[in-house]
């Protein structure tokens, strides 16, 4: 553990995301003592200081309600960072099983569990994740849904090669002789090993997810309004581009800054973890 | 038929694949008494290590497997034995030892924990604090300096020849009475190989420990088995005391396995027909046929 943050350390671009994400997370989670005009997450309005560039104390500016742009970009960590995290919560535990199942069980289970995975790959993302929401209501718990069907296929993927290759390993040979269950040789001999590539990778995607998310209720899909989300933030704010800039360009920059620093973390990541291999 | 505590009798196994049935073991018959070292000896892909896997119930379960034959162990059919009952006896009765010790242990988990699996393996309700001394007192009976600090390490922490004895104190932690060693250390170099396999018979003669020991080291087998089985393309083709078979050897296959020993005194590397017909010829048995 203390190698791996002196590791993390050593390279400035790890350090860098380290930097970003705590940046986020941290706003996140204390947006409501950080935040200005904490209220205005919600449905205020206040006509006397509407579409205001940026200026003390409102250093975002505000919106075309005259609510604080920089109090509402906080509350909209707070969403995708659940989101992202919810997504994760299920999509993992659902590809990582049927992805050992298929790759230690082989035969029939391989063929239908990675068929099955295949058609949910072949389906353009956003276009599944659309059709959902559509079919559905637009909220966030069928966001969460919507994503969550389009993610879990990764997984199942990633831990199928690898417990393909694990598979092959003396020391499953070894758990079988000594007869070891199925269940056992699957979640608690193959599975830590594949550990590594599944935090590597879910450290990447946090930020992927929350891109998807912000794309979704871009295209007016996801999060609904009042609440505060940088997708529809940068969709409203486009229509008064380029004159409100404040508008479109702080929300934009907070959703690069979070998937920038996810990315750069699961890039440090991998290379640590690679490294012990 | 008691007497033995392994008996395998015109054991025959083939694969089904899309082009038919393949065959792999042309019905071989061999046992072990109790307490005896019995070494099956023979080329790559002769039928040892499936030999071994047969006798675990390993093959039983693939379902392209087409085994004939029986294969009784104290005196018990395996294949009229219940499922359960066969899984029971691995890894508590049965144990096995293998090529690549360091690959054999999980690299996640310390040897410790691993230790701890298998005595809870034999013994249930073993508590956590005697699991852990037994498997300091089993680690110094391989002649480990330091077993706790073993016991926290993780497998690539230790060298191969370290792991080699962590390996034969798990085989033999839980008391069993075959030991199928396959090719034990030959991922090793020499003198760690001599070592481990001088630990290795100690430890077997003392606690009384049939083994099934496969190689195709020749060198090795003569100083560690009592008998040997010879075994060429799924047939055995010589068997008989350890000394009797290396002073007269009497298979032009056994020969020719001899004389493909590289000496340390030199003369090249030797010749060896590839194919001869008098491999093929029937078995030799020296203790039927003296």
């Amino acid at each position: 553990m203390r190698r791996t943050f002196s590791i993390l350390l050593s390279n400035p671009l790890s350090v860098i995301g380290l930097i970003l994400v705590g940046t986020v997370v941290f706003s996140a989670l204390f947006a409501d003592f950080i935040a200005p005009f904490p209220s205005h997450r919600g449905a205020v309005v206040d006509f006397s200081n509407f579409n205001q560039p940026p200026h003390w104390p409102n250093i975002f500016g505000t919106d075309l309600v005259g609510r604080d742009v920089f109090s509402r970009i906080l509350y909209a960590y707070r969403i995708s960072l659940m989101l992202g995290v919810v997504v994760l919560a299920i999509a993992v535990p659902i590809g990582v099983t049927v992805g050992l199942a298929a790759g230690y069980l082989g035969g029939w289970a391989d063929f239908i569990l990675m068929r099955l995975t295949d058609v949910f790959l072949s389906i353009p993302p956003l276009v599944l994740a659309m059709s959902v929401m559509g079919v559905l209501e637009p909220t966030l718990t069928n966001g969460m849904l919507a994503v969550t069907t389009m993610w879990w296929p990764w997984y199942a993927r990633l831990v199928y090669n690898v417990t393909r290759s694990e598979a092959q390993e003396g020391y499953v040979l070894a758990a079988e002789i000594i007869g070891a269950s199925r269940w056992h040789i699957m979640f608690r001999e193959i599975l830590p090993n594949c550990v590594p590539s599944i935090v590597t990778k879910m450290t990447l995607d946090l930020g992927f997810v929350i891109l998807i998310a912000s794309s979704l209720s871009f295209l007016g899909l996801g999060v609904q309004a009042p609440t505060p989300d940088l997708g529809s933030m940068v969709a409203e704010g486009g229509n008064y581009l380029p004159d409100s800039w404040w508008l479109t360009v702080f929300p934009s920059l907070a959703i690069l800054i979070a998937v920038f620093g996810f990315n750069l973390l699961g890039d440090a990541l991998r290379q640590i973890l690679g490294s012990d291999q | 038929m008691s007497d033995y505590l392994l008996d395998i009798r015109d054991l025959k196994l083939a694969f089904k694949n899309y082009a038919g049935l393949v065959e792999v073991l042309h019905g071989i018959s061999l046992n072990i008494r109790r307490g005896e070292k019995v070494a099956l000896v023979g080329e790559s892909g002769s039928g040892k290590s499936v030999t071994a896997r047969i006798i675990l119930g390993l093959l039983q379960e693939l379902s392209s497997a087409r085994i004939s034959g029986s294969v009784h162990f104290e005196g018990q059919d395996l294949e009229a034995l219940a499922l359960r009952t066969r899984l029971a006896l691995r890894g508590t009765k049965i144990s096995m030892i293998f090529q690549d010790p360091t690959s054999s242990l999980n690299p996640v988990y310390t040897i410790g924990v691993q230790f701890n699996e298998v005595l809870k393996r034999g013994n249930p309700g073993i508590l956590e604090r005697d699991a852990g001394t037994r498997a300091v007192s089993l680690l110094q009976d391989v002649s480990i300096p330091e077993p706790e600090r073993v016991l926290a390490s993780y497998p690539f922490q230790l060298s191969g020849g370290m792991n080699q004895r962590v390996m034969i104190a798990m085989a033999l932690a839980n008391e069993p009475s075959l030991l199928i060693a396959d090719e034990p250390g030959t991922a090793l170099d020499v003198t760690v190989q001599a070592q481990t396999l001088h630990l290795m018979r100690d430890l077997v003669e003392r606690r009384g420990t049939s083994v099934l020991f496969i190689s195709h080291n020749l060198g090795v087998v003569r100083e560690f088995a009592d008998r040997v089985y010879v075994i060429y393309k799924g047939r055995l083709v010589e068997h008989g005391e350890t000394s009797e078979l290396f002073h007269r050897p009497r298979h032009p296959y056994t020969r020719a396995l001899m004389a493909a020993v590289p000496r340390i005194t030199g003369g090249g590397i030797p010749e060896i027909a590839e194919n001869s017909s008098g491999f093929t010829e029937p078995l030799i048995d020296h203790e039927v046929s003296p």
